[in-house]
């Protein structure tokens, strides 16, 4: 089936994303901060195993590069034909090269940062704010939502004009008003917590209208009058009986809106309001593939632009997927 | 990529004698007398002229609307003879009541605020005029003013169309956006003929214009320019490779992309040196923190801390190579007055950690890499910067692993510009900041930053705090501002560009090159770092080809 | 509720709307440090007293709420205030601009929403088909993606294989072109701007209509009406649709602020001349009245769109009309 499969596939790949990122002291080639300004914008070194020759080797090679500049003031890095570096266990990563090689998956970047590493490292920010964003803001509609279907009456309209208070926020000005307001003193973790926090406020909104929605529904339901007739009180009924429904949509929710967050962040990055260097973000590694020049001699830089679609890619996959599996009942149209 | 195989800008003959220049953000006003930032003024140059211009090519002030002028022996009285025949844009004629309206009814009215007050007041006393007759103005210093006949650049704007809106009060928001372009009049070489909000500012040739070509061909030469409104300036190296704009301001890392292409897109690339004005990063002198006042009150630190920075670097990443390291508080393209003997602190981390350990004392007991002062606190600096500039911001975050590797650990802190002018103009609260200044190519309009008093002197503000180095700058700038003798004040503002070489304030980093890409077909083109690669405007033409 | 009660208890939850987002945004932008003129104290050539100057004049170092009421009176004599940046009225600003603006954004919505509801309806009669299965590997694409790097890569693109202009609305020889020729050059100066705007919006609903539809198409009347020999595209196009339309209409309300305020970035990285990259130069540099200008713009379109959507949504379904069913 072809489902089936892509689901799969998109499951290894962010299980194995999130591994590596986990791991990323241990799997990251170089350490992501270190400038090396001789390699700057160093192209993605090629795994050799026959060499010049002709030969064949059992153990497969990068060669050592020379940087000039070409007429045009273009740097370019030419392979130094007689030096072979083998591969080898790495310092603390389980792959590495024989000095004076570099074995730089994805290329690095204009101040000579390894590509790959700083991905890795940058996925720890991103895919951490995509998923605190996502759970904040679906926690909070949840509950809002879940409170202004039950009760109905007066808590129901407050609840829903506030929800709608913050849908219709139009959200560029308002979060960058909210971030130039910020004290410039914070440190990196303070803005990366504040950032989650901006971007959630966001979203709830629309989660707490569908909960609402589905509640209020999900009250008249037999069930609900059987449970009343013998005498459960409300918070059972509500989180024993009702809610459960509800949980299928909030998974789809969640993963459906991760990537959003992630563009949030990255938009925010561009801007320059969002991660600061030296914390690595996959937003600001894309500040660099911004510049035509850098992209059209070095398009390597691209590579974490690559990571934030692939990993978008799976999540809507995911969240399709598990639309697909919910039971027709439970099932909701995707009504805001 | 593959090149490109077709462009979509047309090519008709509607382009021929039209100039299409790029600009980055649209003008907010075409009154430049209260026009505050260059996309206005930017604009302005086209349209106004004052009685006297600058060359950038020769560094000389010319005649420009006042055709001769003299000064009393003591500097103290400058007439000047006006140009006869000189028309406005809309036929009227150009006198001395324009200039008397300019200066007593615009500039020295207390209640239009604008900029060119402060330049024509000299030691608190403004400058005042004298109409003799219509082509004669005479003007009377307070004391002599070195820079006087740079500053009669000021642009002359109309009385009998300005005249009522002064009376009227509503002079300031004159001649905005939405004004008719009819009424917007100047003697320069062009005319306002159409703005399209957001889009483009269109010019066209002033039929009044009072040059003559060489020829007797009356001039300028253009029929029209247009301003295109292009505020990334990705999209406008797009579109100058597209045909669509006839320049380019380029980066250096816009060379190889340019280059190669230079035949095929019938372009030039042109280096015309150094910018002007100024980069660097300073310290705050009157920090909060009394420790940190000590170690950015110290030479010998912020000596070590120019050694940490490794300029080559800088130039090479940032500015792919096409930046010159700077050592002086002025440009090298600044005309007569740069002095290429100003000492520099060059690259050398070992000097730097040895002066912070032996020198200034500085010791890490803790073995963490970042040092300590004798009373144990660790040396972290926070470092502001603009968030708008991107080269800026490289720059920073360079200078911040220059730093490191001299074991200083540095915060960074970039902020909107609005911010960091409020941090260290208002507030006063910083470290350090990286930053540049524009500059001017008489160094007389640096003043407010280097004056101990000045009003830009925010390292050390205030002038209550003045060091005896800052005193002897103070002297040396009031010496230079009314000696007439042009080497004289060389030999001032050389003294001046060593004391602060070697006391180090703002320590320098790199300054970048300022490289033109221009179409072909417009000759002729003698570009320079100071001018544009257009001057002088009027005598630039498209080439029959 | 009747529709009329609803419309009614509409039109009273607007007041709070329109008072509280401007004084949130007012709020905000206070709490910025610095205002304004504060860029101009870099500037050699203008005293601290010029600057100080202008802050009273707009009464810039007076306490928020004293500030906030100066404007309210401004605004209540329909005055709007002026720009500090540009030194005009904010209302000349946003008039001039808007136009711009709501061509691109409008345009965009425009094919994106056409599109989608009739690919949508198409996909969901054969959903088998390698075209769905086309337009939704675009779809997926197109929603993994942040919306300016997209951009990016199309200008990248269009430059390096021409023929597409690369940014602008107009070209420079517009008024020297034919009438035609004008529609021409302002469809290609759209080409980029809207094909990314469009595409996101595009994908989204194409899948929800296509969802909707899908679900509709499986209730009885369908049946009824195959089995009474109504042509397949008239069920498809007629019936189908006004069934599964519901709530992408209430979705085309809500987006009606977002024709304003969503395309900041690519009207950028394009040089197009709209709403967008004025505001975001705006809000940076505390040009306060032309950002608050601008709120009460929004806030007023978000009002006039949900009661669009409303009043569409009782023409297109007949039921609400009459007070039955339809989800609240």
């Amino acid at each position: 089936m072809k489902r089936g499969f892509l689901f799969g596939v998109a499951i290894l790949f962010l299980g194995g994303l999130t591994l590596a990122t986990a791991f990323a002291d241990r799997v990251a080639p170089y350490d992501p901060n270190l400038e090396n300004r001789a390699q700057a914008l160093h192209p993605p070194t090629p795994l050799h195993f026959w060499d010049e020759k002709g030969e064949f080797h059992k153990r497969p090679f990068v060669y050592a590069t020379q940087m000039g500049y070409e007429a045009n003031m273009l740097r370019t890095y030419s392979q130094v034909l007689k030096k072979k570096c083998f591969l080898r266990r790495g310092r603390h990563a389980p792959l590495g090269v024989q000095a004076p090689g570099k074995l730089y998956i994805l290329g690095t970047d204009s101040r000579g940062r390894d590509i790959f590493s700083r991905i890795l490292y940058g996925a720890r920010t991103s895919l951490s704010i995509g998923i605190l964003g996502a759970f904040v803001s679906v926690a909070f509609g949840f509950l809002v939502g879940a409170l202004a279907g039950y009760f109905g009456g007066w808590i129901d309209h407050l609840l829903m004009r506030v929800a709608e208070f913050f849908i219709m926020m139009p959200a560029l000005y308002l979060l960058l008003a909210l971030r130039g307001a910020l004290p410039p003193t914070l440190d990196s973790f303070q803005v990366y917590l504040l950032i989650v926090l901006i971007l959630s406020a966001i979203g709830w909104g629309g989660v707490a209208r569908v909960i609402r929605g589905m509640v209020l529904s999900l009250r008249e339901r037999d069930f609900v009058l059987a449970a009343r007739v013998l005498g459960r009180r409300t918070p059972e009924i509500l989180f024993r009986h009702i809610l459960p429904h509800t949980y299928g949509y909030l998974a789809v929710i969640v993963s459906i809106s991760i990537p959003g967050y992630i563009f949030g962040e990255s938009f925010l990055s561009v801007l320059g309001l969002g991660i600061q260097e030296p914390a690595i973000s996959w937003g600001n590694l894309l500040t660099e593939s911004l510049s035509y020049s850098v992209v059209r001699f070095h398009p390597w830089v691209l590579f974490p632009g690559l990571f934030i679609f692939l990993t978008a890619f799976c999540l809507n996959i995911i969240g399709d997927a598990l639309k697909a599996s919910q039971s027709p009942e439970d099932k909701l149209k995707e009504n805001v | 990529m593959c090149a490109p195989i077709a462009s979509f800008a047309a090519q008709s003959d509607f382009f021929d004698g039209t100039l299409v220049l790029p600009i980055a953000t649209e003008p907010k006003t075409f009154n430049v007398l209260v026009a505050q930032e260059t996309s206005s003024t930017e604009v302005a140059q086209y349209l106004f002229e004052g009685l006297t211009e600058f060359n950038p090519k020769t560094g000389a002030v010319l005649p420009d609307l006042a055709a001769s002028w003299h000064h009393s022996p003591d500097g103290l009285v400058w007439t000047f003879r006006l140009r006869k025949g000189v028309r406005w844009s809309d036929g009227s004629p150009f006198t001395a009541q324009d200039v008397a309206f300019t200066f007593e009814q615009v500039i020295f009215n207390p209640a239009i605020p604008n900029g060119a007050r402060d330049i024509f007041t000299i030691q608190g006393k403004p400058v005042t005029l004298n109409v003799l007759d219509d082509d004669t103005v005479e003007f009377h210093l307070p004391a002599p003013f070195a820079p006087f006949l740079f500053s009669l650049t000021q642009p002359i704007i109309p009385k009998h169309i300005l005249e009522k809106a002064v009376h009227d009060g509503t002079f300031s928001s004159a001649w905005g956006l939405g004004e008719d372009p009819a009424r917007i009049v100047g003697t320069g070489p062009f005319r306002l003929a159409k703005v399209l909000p957001g889009e483009r500012v269109e010019l066209v040739r002033n039929p009044y214009y009072w040059r003559m070509g060489h020829d007797r061909r009356p001039l300028p030469r253009l029929d029209r320019i247009i301003l295109m409104i292009i505020p990334s300036q990705e999209n406008q190296l797009l579109r100058f490779l597209d045909g669509e704009t006839d320049l380019f301001v380029m980066r250096g890392s816009d060379y190889p992309v340019l280059k190669p292409l230079e035949k095929e897109r019938n372009f030039k690339i042109h280096r015309t040196g150094a910018s002007l004005g100024s980069s660097f990063v300073a310290l705050n002198q009157q920090a909060k923190e009394p420790w940190k006042k000590k170690w950015f009150q110290n030479r010998d630190f912020r000596r070590a801390l120019s050694h940490g920075l490794d300029r080559a670097s800088m130039a090479d990443i940032v500015f792919n190579r096409f930046a010159v390291k700077q050592c002086s508080p002025l440009s090298p393209s600044v005309p007569f007055f740069y002095n290429d003997e100003t000492p520099c602190y060059d690259h050398d981390p070992g000097t730097a950690k040895m002066i912070l350990t032996e020198v200034v004392g500085f010791q890490d007991k803790d073995k963490d890499g970042i040092l300590e002062d004798e009373e144990g606190h660790p040396l972290e600096i926070v470092l502001m910067t603009n968030t708008e500039d991107p080269a800026r911001l490289q720059l920073a975050q360079m200078i911040r692993e220059d730093w490191r590797r001299i074991g200083i650990r540095v915060h960074l802190q970039p902020l909107e510009f609005n911010a960091l002018v409020s941090k260290l103009t208002v507030t006063h609260d910083w470290d350090a900041v990286v930053m540049g200044l524009t500059g001017s190519v008489d160094p007389h309009f640096g003043a407010n930053v280097w004056l101990s008093s000045g009003n830009l002197h925010f390292w050390n503000p205030g002038g209550g705090n003045a060091t005896y180095i800052e005193t002897k700058v103070d002297d040396l700038f009031g010496k230079a501002a009314v000696t007439l003798d042009r080497n004289k004040r060389k030999e001032y503002y050389d003294e001046w560009q060593r004391i602060e070489g070697e006391e180090l304030p703002l320590i320098p980093t790199v300054l970048p090159e300022v490289l033109y890409a221009v179409r072909d077909r417009f000759a002729p083109l003698t570009p320079t770092a100071l001018g544009g690669p257009f001057y002088p405007i009027e005598e630039v033409e498209t080439k029959r080809s | 509720m009747s529709p009329r009660h609803s419309f009614f208890n509409r039109c009273l939850m607007a007041i709070p709307l329109l008072l509280l987002l401007p004084l949130l945004t007012f709020w905000l932008m206070h709490l910025m440090p610095g205002n304004y003129f504060d860029q101009l104290r870099l500037n050699p050539q203008i005293s601290r007293a010029t600057v100080e100057q202008y802050e009273k004049l707009y009464h810039l170092n007076e306490p928020v709420l004293i500030q906030y009421v100066y404007w309210l009176k401004q605004l209540a004599r329909l005055d709007f205030g002026y720009s500090f940046a540009y030194k005009q009225p904010v209302l000349d600003i946003l008039v001039s601009r808007l136009g711009n603006t709501v061509l691109l954004t409008g345009f965009s919505f425009a094919w994106a929403w056409i599109l989608a509801v009739f690919l949508g309806l198409l996909a969901a009669r054969y959903p088998r088909s390698i075209f769905n299965r086309l337009l939704d590997g675009i779809a997926y694409a197109a929603l993994s993606m942040p919306n300016f790097f997209l951009c990016l890569i199309l200008l990248h693109l269009a430059a390096a294989w021409g023929g597409l202009p690369l940014g602008g609305m107009r070209s420079v020889d517009y008024e020297a072109l034919s009438a035609s020729g004008k529609v021409l050059d302002i469809l290609s100066h759209l080409a980029i701007p809207s094909f990314v705007l469009g595409i996101g919006i595009f994908s989204f609903l194409f899948r929800l209509m296509r969802a909707q539809a899908q679900e509709v198409y499986e209730r009885d009347f369908v049946l009824y009406l195959r089995a009474w020999r109504i042509p397949g595209y008239k069920i498809l196009f007629k019936h189908v649709a006004r069934n599964a339309i519901n709530p992408l209409i209430t979705l085309l309300g809500m987006q009606l602020p977002a024709l304003v305020s969503g395309a900041a970035l690519v009207e950028i990285f394009t040089g197009w001349p709209g709403l967008g990259q004025v505001m975001l130069q705006a809000v940076r540099a505390q040009d306060l009245f032309l950002v608050m200008g601008n709120m009460v713009m929004v806030s007023a379109l978000l009002v006039l769109g949900n009661f669009l959507s409303d009043i569409l949504l009782v023409i297109v379904d007949p039921r609400i009309r009459s007070g039955k069913g339809g989800a609240s």
